[in-house]
């Protein structure tokens, strides 16, 4: 794809969502270059399935579509909105897979039988994944913006909506929760215990 | 209870690794995109019908709402200016006092209640 035009680059998001709005189709394109890697990456890293992230990708950039005409400006940042809606399509995923045992994960769909490293990595990437699905809404959501997202307590707090005491709150307990549902597979994960 | 150093190592192990996962987003992905991004604008500029308009669609157009509005000028019509036979009727019953007797000597229902049993 081409590059966006130079009369964009220095354009807030929500300034490009406005001309988008008035039926600007290049700013459509310009929104889709600037958001659909962030969009898909904070997906991608909470679901560990891509096929699953680029679903939830589409569906977040057309709730952006659809929001442009009642947009405010200067009440929020785009890109704080998304995270939020993508938070809350991946966590209604996630529900899903819930009841799921840790027993039945999905085979990696794309091993190489070559290299154990990359098994291993794969089936780390998957528990995780599936480990985060066991957790509560919010837990998962302050976890994964926290530690996958690397985002501060303030940032996360404004994008979860609740204080910046409760984002710790969740994100400790997160931890506490993905640590209790890993523990009986760190030998098969390879990490090893290294209390006696 | 605390996580052991392991645990939170484990973990800080598997956050690292996932936040290594960069996806690049497809060009069939962008295209569905930017598909969806004009097909929200032609929506969003579509006129809605009005409540009128729906009302009116809903009965069945405007000859409908003209056979409405003459049964409702009619039934005022009715109203003010009843037909000379009811008008008579009214008159003797308003202002009066209307007894009537539910149950007279002759109603067979008593008849029946006085059987002894």
């Amino acid at each position: 794809m081409n590059a966006p035009l130079g009369s964009w680059r220095d354009a807030h998001d929500d300034a490009v969502l406005l001309a988008y709005a008035n039926g600007d189709e290049e700013a459509a394109r310009v929104l889709s270059l600037r958001l659909v890697p962030r969009v898909l990456g904070q997906a991608t890293r909470m679901l560990g399935d891509q096929a699953e992230a680029e679903d939830v990708a589409q569906e977040a950039m057309m709730k952006l579509w659809k929001i442009a005409p009642d947009w405010r400006q200067g009440e929020a940042q785009v890109s704080t909105w998304l995270y939020r809606v993508v938070a809350n399509l991946c966590t209604d995923r996630l529900r899903r897979r819930r009841g799921v045992s840790l027993d039945q994960i999905a085979e990696p769909t794309d091993p190489q039988p070559s290299a154990s490293a990359g098994i291993q990595e794969t089936t780390r990437l998957t528990a995780l994944a599936n480990a985060l699905a066991q957790l509560p809404d919010r837990q998962a959501q302050a976890v994964s913006l926290r530690h996958l997202e690397g985002l501060t307590n303030p940032e996360i707090a404004q994008i979860m909506d609740i204080s910046v005491r409760s984002v710790e709150s969740l994100t400790a307990r997160g931890k506490r929760a993905l640590a209790d549902i890993l523990a009986g597979r760190k030998a098969e994960l390879g990490y090893e215990d290294d209390e006696i | 209870m605390k996580m052991t150093k392991s645990e939170d190592q484990m973990l800080d192990d598997l956050f690292a690794l996932r936040r290594e996962t960069v996806p690049v987003a497809s060009d069939d992905l962008m295209a569905r995109i930017l598909q969806d991004s004009i097909a929200a604008r032609t929506v969003a500029s579509t006129p809605k019908p009005s409540f009128w308009q729906g009302f009116r669609d809903m009965i069945g157009g405007w000859p409908a709402v003209g056979g409405l509005a003459m049964a409702g000028v009619t039934g005022v019509w009715f109203g003010i200016a009843p037909p000379a036979t009811v008008s008579n009727f009214a008159s003797d019953l308003i202002g009066t006092s209307v007894t009537v007797d539910l149950f007279d000597d002759s109603s067979s229902f008593f008849a029946e209640a006085s059987i002894d049993g």
